[in-house]
């Protein structure tokens, strides 16, 4: 295994002490690397889905505040643990299955959609040394892991025997390959200015203050920053591109005939979808853990956390489009100008504009 | 040009919703908080008192219960050795009032008012149906504007010198003092009193009827 944690930044102490403990407990070799990888799988599991739960309440309050109302704001200050009793709720309501689901594909539809969510955070830089593992194809791994999630939605869409259902699922699958190319595309511009997959070092290539980050630094970076954030939102099913969940038209879409904690883990996934790719713009265009005086993983969070709000004000300021004008908005449009933007970017690069 | 027009309109959108977050909410916290109803805004059907005796002012003429279109109100009266009429129920059945009003613009005694309040949720049907009480209850301390003739400081000098027929009934009906004053006058001066009388007229025969005639009441008192 060549991918190994390295260090631990910020938060060394804690972690330190973490990766000790099972060496001092005196457990043999082949278990403790088990046993590492397991709590910080755990941990990394616990914290995003926390933070999906945190995103469901904020989302809900930007949407309200945007419409002059108050949101939630019963369940504690501000309804700040809302979401958290909607998801203990859901834990306890009956899972409806219907007679004519397809057994297998119905059940393991919203399990390949939760994890497909969280895989990519294998590869996520936290923080300065706050990463899992620095795989060395690392943005590539995620481009590839998060189209999972398309497989998943298809798969709920044909186990539910339902047409809205399909409907949506298909639709999900036609969306989520037309905008795979301009996100991969927008991203491959500034990775050629980097020269690695890895993330570590996409980010470590952008230290220094804000003029350093690639939307600055790159030519284009802008143009490809907008491209990447438009295909991101159809990527993550989001409102301007949501038509397989638009519910004016296919009621719920995929996920009509799921209830209870399958619905609730779609659910969650579709947040923690979000938080993936705004990590990856974060990361890849604003420059990830950089920033001076804060802890590393106080930029990252910071950085995310404000393209997650870019993401729901978009949400929440458009109206839904209509299918075909997806589909030719991603190949007529979205695909040209990522192509261009790619050409003429390397262009520049082996002209010698880098360095 | 329309590619750059259409992004500026984008983001024009963008900044508006920016702008609304920034704002406060405009709704309020419902139990914390309440509105402020516009006085005329119709709410609960509220029986109102005499501002200085605390009496009903109802002289259970019954017009209110022919103007109501849905028959929310239940009225059921007697009359006295001098035929004159007393309140025996009075019931609101909140549930069917659709409160159009009518029956505050049938009261001609300032006795019957949809008040501002619309708080009556409850856990059962039946508990919607107020009687006399409670509707005198909710009505205590809902403003109005007393309408009815002044015959309270008048009646006085006027009662001295318009001799006969009314005063056994006054003496009788003290804890009402103003309606002996408006039923029994023989000439009301008040524009609405044409229809007091229509109701007053038929009426000594039989009181089970005007019960059964709920429905065709109002036609009958206003043409």
């Amino acid at each position: 295994m060549s991918c190994t944690v390295i260090a631990f930044g910020e938060l060394h102490g804690i972690f330190a002490w973490l990766h000790e403990l099972p060496v001092s407990i005196g457990l043999p070799d082949s278990v403790q690397a088990v046993v590492m990888y397991a709590a910080l799988g755990v941990t990394v599991f616990s914290v995003l889905s926390l933070f999906a739960l945190f995103l469901v309440w904020w989302e809900r309050k930007i949407a309200a505040h945007i419409q002059q109302r108050f949101g939630p704001m019963r369940v504690g200050w501000h309804g700040w643990y809302q979401t958290v009793m909607d998801a203990l709720k859901l834990l306890q309501k009956e899972d409806i299955r219907i007679e004519t689901r397809d057994k297998v594909v119905f059940f393991w539809a919203p399990v390949v959609c939760f994890v497909a969510a969280f895989l990519a955070y294998v590869v996520m830089p936290f923080g300065k040394g706050l990463i899992v593992a620095d795989l060395n194809i690392g943005i590539l791994y995620i481009m590839a892991v998060t189209t999972f999630t398309v497989i998943a939605l298809l798969m709920a869409g044909w186990g539910s025997n339902n047409k809205y259902a399909l409907l949506g699922g298909m639709r999900s699958a036609a969306q989520v390959v037309s905008y795979e190319i301009p996100m991969v595309v927008s991203l491959l511009t500034i990775i050629i200015y980097v020269g690695s997959l890895s993330m570590v070092d996409i980010v470590e290539s952008q230290s220094g203050w804000f003029f350093n980050w690639f939307i600055f630094r790159v030519p284009f970076g802008p143009i490809a920053f907008v491209t990447y954030i438009i295909a991101a939102i159809a990527e993550a099913n989001r409102t301007p591109f949501d038509i397989p969940e638009a519910e004016q038209e296919l009621v719920a879409g995929y996920n009509i005939e799921y209830s209870g904690m399958k619905f609730a883990m779609f659910f969650l996934a579709e947040f923690v979808n979000m938080f993936t790719v705004s990590a990856i713009a974060a990361t890849v265009f604003l420059g990830g853990w950089n920033g001076p005086f804060l802890p590393s993983w106080v930029w990252f969070m910071g950085k995310t956390l404000t393209v997650v709000l870019l993401l729901m004000l978009v949400r929440w300021t458009y109206p839904r489009l209509r299918v075909d004008q997806l589909m030719e908005f991603a190949w007529k449009f979205l695909v040209p100008v990522t192509f261009a933007n790619l050409i003429l970017a390397g262009v520049l690069k082996y002209l010698g504009y880098w360095e | 040009m329309g590619l750059i027009d259409h992004i500026r309109n984008l983001l024009k959108g963008l900044g508006i919703a920016g702008k609304h977050l920034g704002r406060h909410a405009i709704t309020i916290q419902y139990p914390e908080e309440r509105m402020e109803m516009p006085e005329r805004s119709r709410g609960i059907v509220v029986l109102l008192s005499d501002k200085e005796t605390g009496e009903l002012n109802c002289t259970a003429c019954e017009l209110c219960m022919r103007a109501c279109p849905t028959a929310a109100i239940k009225i059921v009266t007697h009359r006295d050795e001098n035929k004159k009429k007393h309140l025996d129920v009075f019931e609101v059945d909140n549930g069917l009032c659709c409160f159009c009003g009518l029956c505050e613009e049938a009261c001609n005694f300032s006795a019957l008012k949809m008040a501002t309040k619309y708080e009556f949720s409850t856990l059962g049907a039946d508990e919607l149906v107020w009687d006399v009480n409670k509707l005198q209850e909710v009505g205590r301390d809902v403003d109005y504007v007393d309408t009815r003739k002044k015959k309270k400081p008048k009646p006085e000098p006027k009662a001295d010198a318009k001799p006969t027929a009314p005063k056994p009934e006054k003496t009788d009906a003290k804890p009402k003092p103003e309606q002996p004053a408006t039923v029994s006058e023989p000439v009301n001066p008040a524009g609405s009193s044409t229809e007091e009388k229509v109701n007053e007229e038929p009426l000594p025969e039989e009181q089970e009827r005007k019960e059964e005639k709920k429905e065709g009441g109002p036609t009958d008192g206003s043409v």
